[in-house]
This record gives structure tokens, sequence and C-alpha cells, in this order.
């Protein structure tokens, strides 16, 4: 092909191969071969179907081309690895040429590089496509109730009825109480998503989190020189949860200096900005959670009692995991579903010594805790189930509520030194199986000390119903 | 001894996005996986060859399969219908963890069959390693093979589980 139409075929990204009517290669330009699925050589007889083996299949497209019967016929967006690994975009476009010698019609066959230009359409198709791929993920595992929150016990049943009850009651302050990675976080979504204003935006903040002096200018924002290096005016986040609703994780940590502002715009609906003499108002609804006992920081002065009273008007307990019984599995199995599906790992369920390992076991950390046992055993797990020696527990501990001898456990009434060491000393003797050299070394004394302490708590070792009874 | 004859024929990959038809069309071709999921954008061509026996066990014939990976198909346009023109035959793919993906495919044979009346279908129920085979209820896809006269295979690009067989079961067909 002469060296000015290279040029111009180049500068267009072109590339172009003329067939003659028998469909054999007979000229070509010389980026051909970035297209095309054969290496050209000079002296060798390539048929179209050799060079472009996209067009198998239409041959009566092909033949109507060259009956110039068809003027014109395209295939856009094909894609091919080159020969150096580089991904090509092209679109092929099919035209008769007449011979100017013989007269013949000849096929020729116009590349046009479309690589840049579909490469954007690639960037955007992709990320299309992973949300969508993502959001059916959520479909499927992210709520297997309406509302997301799994189980079947009666404690879970009541969360859920508690939920819908919030569904049509408009801008009621909520309190959410309960240990940690108990959930309080999905059912303040759970809320909010179920609510009338489900449409507004969820702002969330942890108290804990930011320190004392930042709270007051993140939650009610500020203006521009209220402060040093307040240069702009800035929105609190009560504006921007203007519509929707406003999470304070951890309400039991908000300064006592906030709490009285905090108080004043629950009662009003109005705040001013730091800085600012003008009042602001928002439609929103406050979610508070707290793994406090709001009450005894009431009366050790760390809360203020009026605001207590006016979060705790809609207010309700997330139970503990080892409170949910059967539920342990039913989430266990959601999260071995989650988990196998991130993983790519074929897990299907539990077997039975599993399930009673995860049931005896009492989850100190809650559905958090289970939820990462399940995500470390999915890791490493080799089985089609997760075995009992899959799931890393921290130590089988008793359960508070059915253990009476745990050391831990302060009843409401108080407990006093004295009987805190008869606690200590029942769970030695029951951890040495009666023995007590074996439960005296357990405590670091001597035997004749451990006899005498023994006998002063009137303790008897052949009988450990009797020593359970007796510190109750 | 006769030659053996060998016949070139269009193979289209077709499906909803996310169902595994370049992996599978990769894992047949090149015997490569990748977790990584790429949006396919137009159509990628690949080719392999493929040798049939006959009835007596002996080499009857040879196919180059020209195969199709296309992209998504969300409207059946002009575009589209050049693209599947002159298809001897396609793989219908679904997601056996994302049973809506199953839902478009008898629009998408009955779309490819109104441009291509001759050609021949196998369906391909991917991603097995990501289900529970015991509780697969495989009626409803035999009802669809059946309906279109053809099979319907369980598949795996990740593990290359009846991926031979898919492409040579349609093979045998062209």
């Amino acid at each position: 092909m002469q060296e000015f139409f290279e040029q111009i075929l180049r500068e267009k990204k072109l590339s172009c191969a003329i067939f003659d009517h028998d469909l054999v290669l007979q000229d070509w330009s010389k980026f051909l071969h970035q297209y095309c699925s054969i290496r050209i050589a000079n002296k060798k007889i390539h048929t179209i179907w050799q060079v472009f083996p996209e067009l198998v299949g239409m041959e009566e497209v092909v033949e109507s081309i060259l009956k110039q019967q068809t003027k014109k016929h395209d295939i856009e967006k094909i894609n091919k690895y080159t020969a150096t690994g580089k991904l090509r975009y092209y679109t092929l476009t099919l035209l008769p040429l007449a011979d100017p010698r013989t007269g013949y019609i000849q096929l020729v066959c116009l590349i046009a590089d479309t690589t840049t230009e579909t490469a954007y359409e690639q960037e955007i198709q992709q990320q299309k496509y992973e949300i969508l791929m993502l959001q059916s993920n959520l479909a499927k595992y992210g709520n297997h109730s309406s509302i997301g929150i799994l189980g079947n016990s009666e404690k879970i049943i009541h969360v859920r009825e508690f939920i819908k009850r919030l569904a049509n009651v408009k801008n009621t302050t909520v309190l959410l109480q309960g240990k940690s990675g108990t959930g309080k976080n999905l059912v303040a979504r759970a809320i909010h998503e179920t609510s009338l204003t489900a449409d507004g935006p969820f702002v969330e903040i942890n108290c804990a989190s930011i320190p004392a002096t930042l709270l007051e200018s993140e939650i009610f924002g500020y203006e521009k020189g209220a402060f040093t290096n307040a240069l702009n005016s800035k929105n609190g986040l009560l504006e921007i949860a203007d519509g929707g609703t406003f999470f304070l994780d951890e309400i039991g940590e908000l300064p006592l200096s906030l709490q009285s502002k905090f108080l004043s715009f629950l009662e009003y609906k109005k705040f001013r900005r730091l800085g600012s003499t003008q009042e602001n108002t928002v439609n929103v609804r406050i979610i508070a959670a707290t793994n406090k006992d709001l009450k005894k920081a009431v009366e050790n002065d760390e809360f203020r009692e009026d605001l207590f009273y006016r979060l705790n008007v809609v207010a309700t307990f997330l139970p503990d995991l080892h409170e949910l019984g059967d539920d342990v599995i039913i989430l266990a199995e959601h999260f071995i579903n989650v988990y196998a599906y991130d993983f790519r790992k074929k897990i299907r369920g539990l077997t039975p010594s599993a399930r009673e390992k995860l049931m005896a076991y009492s989850w100190p950390g809650n559905v958090r805790e289970l939820r990462n046992v399940i995500e470390r055993a999915i890791i490493f797990a080799d089985g089609d189930r997760l075995d009992d020696k899959d799931l890393l527990l921290q130590e089988i501990s008793p359960k508070p509520a059915s253990m009476p001898g745990d050391i831990s456990a302060i009843p409401d009434s108080g407990l006093s030194i004295a009987e805190m060491e008869k606690r200590f000393f029942f769970n030695a003797i029951r951890k040495a199986k009666g023995n007590q050299t074996k439960a005296a070394k357990l405590l670091g004394l001597s035997l004749d000390k451990f006899r005498y302490r023994m006998k002063k708590y009137n303790l008897d070792i052949k009988n450990s119903d009797g020593v359970e009874t007796d510190i109750k | 001894m006769k030659d053996v004859v060998t016949l070139s024929k269009k193979v289209c990959m077709l499906g909803a996005f996310g169902v595994g038809k370049s992996s599978l069309v990769r894992k047949y071709v090149y015997n490569i996986f990748k977790e990584d999921y790429l949006t396919t954008i137009g159509v990628q061509i690949y080719q392999k060859s493929v040798t049939l026996k006959n009835k007596a066990n002996q080499v009857g014939k040879s196919i180059n399969m020209i195969l199709w990976d296309m992209a998504h198909i969300e409207k059946f346009d002009k575009t589209i219908k050049t693209q599947i023109l002159g298809a001897s035959g396609a793989v219908l793919v679904f997601d056996l963890s994302r049973m809506q993906t199953f839902n478009e495919l008898e629009e998408h044979a009955k779309r490819f069959l109104e441009v291509n009346p001759n050609s021949k279908l196998v369906f391909a129920a991917n991603k097995i390693d990501l289900v529970d085979n015991n509780k697969l209820k495989m009626e409803q896809f035999l009802h669809l093979s059946e309906q279109y006269n053809t099979e319907c295979l369980v598949t795996s690009a990740k593990t290359g589980h009846n991926v031979e067989k898919m492409f040579s079961v349609l093979a045998s067909l062209l």
C-alpha cells in the first residue's frame, strides 16, 4: 500500500485489507496484524476467513457486498487480544470496491480502532454492573427478614415488633440499650429504613470516638469565626440529617456540658450553631444507643436525669446473643452464606459438633464476635461444612445467668469481699474436681492455709451442691 | 483413509451480566480462570478446534469454533442482531447463585432463534461451585432444555466442571 495512504489511515486510526473476488487477501495496510488472527506473509495465500474469523457465518453478507446488493456492513465493538497481549477494540466495516484495472468488484475490510473510546465505556459499564451485582447479592444475603433482623426467638421477635410499631410513628426519640455487639446500629438502621422518613438521610455519630471539644461543632455546626480556625461556616450533623434520622451511638459518653444543649434541642427541635445567634429548626428522628447503664450513670452524676427521661420515652433492651438460644445457629448460617460467597468457598452449614460448640459458648462479644468467628473459620476451613475445630473461640466460658459461682457477676444487692473470696474458693474446688491440693495450688495457697479458709467459710469439699447452695 | 473435514462455525455466548460467559470461554480455550469480574463490551472473539468422533469411535469431523463472547444484552437492537447474525449455535448461560439470571434466558433463546432459525442451543447452569448441589431444583432447567430440544449442563468455570463437555455437546449438534 502506498506510503501516503498509510499515513492517512494511521492518522485516522484505521487499517484496511483488500480481498479479491475469490476472497483472497490482495493488499493490506501496515498495522493490519494488530487486528487479525494470523501472521500475514507476502508470498502466502490468506483467505478472508483466516484473516477475519469473525466473518465466519456471514457468507451471505459477504456475497451480497461483492454483488453490490449491500453497500456496507458494520460489526461494532469487536475486541481481541493482540499478539503482545494488548486488548484492542474496533469496528469492522465491509465495503465493495471496483478494481480499477480489471473492473472486478473487490471486498474492502476497513478497521476503525475504537480502543480509547470503548475503554471509557468499559469503565462505566464495569461500575454499573458491579453495583448491580452487589445489589443482587445484598438482596440475597442482606435481608433475610423484611427488616434485616434475623432470628426466631421470643426476644428477637420482640425487637422486630418494636421496629414495626415505630414505622408509622413520626419522629419519636428512641433509646436502644444493649451490650456491645448486640446490633444497636443495625436496629437503628432498620427503624430508619422502615419509617416514614426512610427516603431522608441516615446520619450517625459515635459520641465516644470524637473528642469532647469537637463534639458540639460536629453535631450543631458552627459559624465562620466561631473559634480559631473556623474559617468558614459548617453545617452540623443535625442539619445534614434534616428530613431523616440522626443516630447517636454511645450517648452515655456525651459530655455533661453538651447534654443540656442536646436536651434543649430534643424539647424544642431548635438549636443554634456555635457562634450564631440565629435559631435553626430541623425535622429529624433521634435514635440514641448506649451499652452503659444510663440509670446508674444518672445516680453517679455522669448523665443528666432530665435528658435520660427525655430519651427514655421509647426504649428497648437488645438481648445478648447467649439469651437467644437457637438463633445463634440461624445467625451463624447466615454469616456462613455471606462469607462463603465473599471468599468464593463452597461451605454450606455446620456439622453437629460445630453447632454444639456454638450453642455452648457464652458469646461475650455478642453477634459481632459470632460474625468474626465465622469469617475466620470460612477463610481457613477446607471442608464443605464448618466443623468445631474450625471455630476458634476464646474459651468455653460458663453462661453468666446460669452459673451462680461466676465471680464477675455481682448481684443487685451487692457483694462483700468475703463473699467474693468464698466464690473464688468454690470455683477452685470445682476446677480441681474436689482435689484440695490442686485447688490450693490454683489459688497460690499452702494446703494448710487453704484448709483453714475452707473451714472459715464453712465450705464442704465433699458436697459441691452444698457449696453451690451456700454461696447463692 | 479419508481426510478429516474441518468446518468453521460461529457460536455465541449469551446470558445476563456476571453469569460467567467470559470465564467459561477462557476456561475452555486457555484453561484459565480469574476471580475478578471484568465486564465485556461488545464482543470478544476466540477460536478453538474440537475433533468429534463418529459412531465407530473414529475421527469424524473437526469443528473450528469461532466463539463470540458477547456483552450482556440489554436490548436486541440492530447492533446485536448484526453481531449474532450467521451463528450456528449459542451457549445460554445463567448463574446458579443468582437465579434471577435464569429468567432472562428464554427471551435470549427466542430472540437468537429469530435471527438464526436453524441454529442449535445448549444451556449452561454455571457457578455450581457456589451452591449446594443437593438444594438444586433441576426441573425448571430441564423444562427449558426440553422445550428447545437440547441439554442443560451444570458447569463451573472455576473448577472446569462440565466445561469441555458442554462445548463438545454443542459442537456435536452443529
